[in-house]
């Protein structure tokens, strides 16, 4: 049985184990569920709040007031005797606010801090520029012409991506993330799970680590990507749907479909999830007892990547995000959004593309190693020192 | 049915940490043979063994396959069969999977692996069950189950550690009965055991071994003849028995106290019977004395007293 017809046995082995299509329907519909209870939740919430909230202002609030409150509150006079009695309410009652004038303050009672509170702040600076533009004899065209911005044309040499190829770019890396973490939960039960089972040498017997431990890797990462390729269609289908009820051209969906650029961000994600598949399996093959092992704690490391594609997002030109475009743990996910704001030339993406597949080939053939070595230690867990030394003397 | 020498093992060494687990250890087998690998835990079988699959690597030493027409230093998986000390299958998934994977990853189509499975299920008495969870079955069903994935592709040659290890006598002579009917197929047999009264009834030559050295490596056959020629008898006493004395007579290899009126005794090579009577009559409160033919496990103990004495 030649090498590659085992992998393929061992491949389809750990797919068929862990892509089940029911459990992904379920998650699907759990989602879906939790996703339409949340909008709808949010907007019965949010309904108390779009009424008007009551407000009371004493006798005498100027009329030019009145009315600019009156958009966004529902307004009360008082005689400025009641004014006690009214604050006294609002406390008992926690409804209401009172906006009570002292000088040229203002001061607002509530029972606590309200919500939206910016409204009325917004409100009363417009009443204050009405009276100001008054007092200074300032017309409304006047005040127009004042605040009118400066002139402003922009001309760049680099135009970035369009928006939506950085929503592709994004819309990877979030698919990338997904497969990543789901790896993450079937390369333990895979590795660590089989090394309990004590099935690992019987496996062995009938083929090389490194066939077993590249059928893994391969295997979980069809796993992830038979995911991503699920949920990359229910956003396709949520995306139809969205632009059928909004009315929006279909030209609006297509400019997402750009095929070099959906061709360029997959090569990078399937490569970034071989990259980390090996790494979480270098860490699994060591841990012989999950519970109760300090290593579990390093199958987070993938948060890195997460974490570094907000760094480029924030200044894709500086050394920090172009060292992370280049680092293989990061460039899966760095390199493509870094093409898409900023200048990137082809050799920077194939050189980055390159170093990927051979910290790939590297990294397998570490996690082979470490598994080789540990696959008979059932007892004490090594310490990171005794699984050098091993790898080093095997 | 023997023929050419498939497996030659030469001077094979190991040491972990702080025990020397093998010591220059070199035997062969020859194509047809049952072979069987004999210590006490911790004799350095498995390890004998998981260095001839390549699991572990040896410290120094050879070791040639002539397979089928393979050779090298490595076996052909393809052509192995191995049934670890260690039992493990996936306990989670249904017996027809593992076998069928297990099989599949020997080299075997999917379709032929699962009729090889149906038929050994049936054979086992478990075709009935063989869509259930491994997990669903009792420990000896699992035995059997996990015997059935390392001999499911009709191996050349087949290494079995400990094969009799957690099943019950019925379950044993039966297991003796299907290792007996692989090897007529035409699987060379190389097992391990601790259990020689079982050993005995199938193999046809032995390499005893104790603290990673050879005690004995030959036909079984030749063993008795070799080392079978020491007479044990069993002797009662009507009160505390002088073992003090026997030990002086010079002519007794060693002492085992079976109860505490009752010994058994074996007697140097050459003592004649008429000579150990001799002496025994000599000794105050002799109850009974009965003849005992040696067996493995006499023969083995005799030879590790030896190999310490010396």
């Amino acid at each position: 049985m030649n090498y590659y017809k085992q992998i393929l046995t061992v491949t389809l082995w750990e797919y068929k184990r862990f892509f089940k299509i029911k459990n992904e329907l379920i998650g699907i519909v759990v989602m879906l569920v939790l996703g339409t209870m949340g909008f709808y939740g949010g907007k019965y919430a949010a309904s108390g709040t779009s009424e008007k909230r009551e407000l009371y202002v004493e006798q005498g609030c100027p009329e030019i007031l009145k009315e600019i409150l009156q958009d966004s509150y529902s307004i009360t006079e008082i005689s400025p005797i009641k004014t006690d009695s009214i604050k006294a309410g609002i406390a008992e009652t926690r409804q209401g606010m009172l906006l009570a004038k002292d000088g040229n303050q203002f001061i607002l009672y509530a029972y606590k801090k309200p919500g939206g509170l910016n409204r009325l702040q917004t409100a009363l600076d417009a009443y204050r520029q009405q009276v100001a533009m008054q007092e200074k004899d300032i017309t409304p065209d006047k005040l127009e012409y004042i605040m009118k911005p400066a002139s402003l044309k922009e001309e760049y040499s680099f135009q970035p991506q369009s928006s939506q190829r950085r929503v592709l770019a994004y819309f990877f890396a979030g698919l990338m993330v997904m497969a990543v973490f789901l790896s993450f939960a079937f390369q333990f039960t895979a590795i660590t799970g089989e090394k309990q089972l004590k099935i690992t040498e019987q496996i062995v017997s009938a083929i090389k680590p490194q066939v077993w431990m590249d059928g893994k890797i391969l295997g979980i990462t069809l796993t992830g990507l038979s995911s991503m390729l699920i949920y990359t269609m229910l956003a396709i289908l949520g995306g139809v749907l969205f632009f059928q009820f909004t009315g929006a051209s279909a030209m609006q969906i297509t400019g997402y479909l750009h095929l070099p650029s959906i061709l360029l961000f997959f090569v990078f994600t399937l490569m970034g999830i071989l990259i980390w598949n090996s790494l979480l399996a270098a860490i699994a093959s060591i841990i012989t007892d999950p519970n109760n092992s300090g290593k579990s704690s390093l199958m987070m490391v993938p948060v890195l990547f997460v974490l570094s594609s907000f760094l480029i997002i924030r200044d894709p030109d500086n050394s920090v995000a172009v060292f992370l475009s280049w680092f293989p743990l990061t460039s899966a996910t760095g390199m493509p959004i870094r093409w898409t704001i900023t200048e990137i030339s082809w050799w920077q993406l194939a050189g980055s593309f390159a170093l990927l597949i051979i910290a790939f080939y590297y990294l397998k053939r570490l996690a082979a190693k470490i598994f080789r070595v540990s696959i008979l230690i059932s007892g004490k867990e090594p310490s990171w020192n005794e699984v050098i030394k091993m790898v080093k003397e095997d | 049915m023997t023929g050419s020498k498939i497996l030659e093992v030469e001077s094979l060494s190991k040491k972990y940490k702080t025990v020397q687990a093998l010591h220059d250890i070199t035997f062969s087998l020859e194509e047809g043979d049952i072979f069987a690998f004999l210590g006490p835990n911790g004799a350095g079988k498995t390890t004998t063994l998981r260095i001839l699959l390549d699991i572990i690597k040896a410290d120094t030493g050879s070791i040639k396959w002539k397979l089928n027409g393979y050779s090298g230093k490595v076996p052909n998986p393809a052509l192995m069969g191995y049934l670890p000390e260690e039992r493990g299958l996936y306990t989670d998934l249904p017996v027809i999977r593992s076998l069928v994977y297990l099989a599949s990853i020997r080299g075997m189509k999917p379709t032929e692996a699962h009729h090889a499975a149906m038929e050994w299920l049936e054979k086992l008495e478990l075709a009935d069950r063989a869509k259930e969870k491994l997990q669903n079955l009792s420990k000896g069903n699992q035995q059997k189950v996990q015997f059935i994935a390392s001999i499911i592709h009709k191996p050349a040659f087949a290494i079995l550690d400990e094969p009799f290890s957690g099943l019950d006598p019925l379950n044993q002579e039966k297991f003796i009965a299907y290792i007996q009917e692989l090897n007529q197929q035409g699987s060379t047999i190389l097992l391990s055991s601790h259990q020689m009264p079982l050993v005995e009834k199938i193999a046809r030559k032995v390499f005893l071994i104790n603290n990673g050295q050879e005690v004995y490596n030959g036909h079984l056959s030749d063993i008795y003849k070799k080392y079978g020629q020491h007479h044990t008898l069993i002797v009662s006493f009507d009160s505390e028995p002088p073992i003090g004395q026997l030990k002086e007579s010079g002519i007794i290899e060693s002492i085992e106290i079976e109860e505490s009126n009752r010994l058994r005794l074996t007697f140097a090579q050459g003592v004649a019977l008429n000579q150990i009577m001799e002496k025994l009559s000599c000794l105050e409160n002799l109850h009974t004395v009965k003849s005992e033919n040696a067996n493995l496990h006499d023969i083995f103990v005799s030879l590790v007293q030896n190999q310490k004495a010396n």
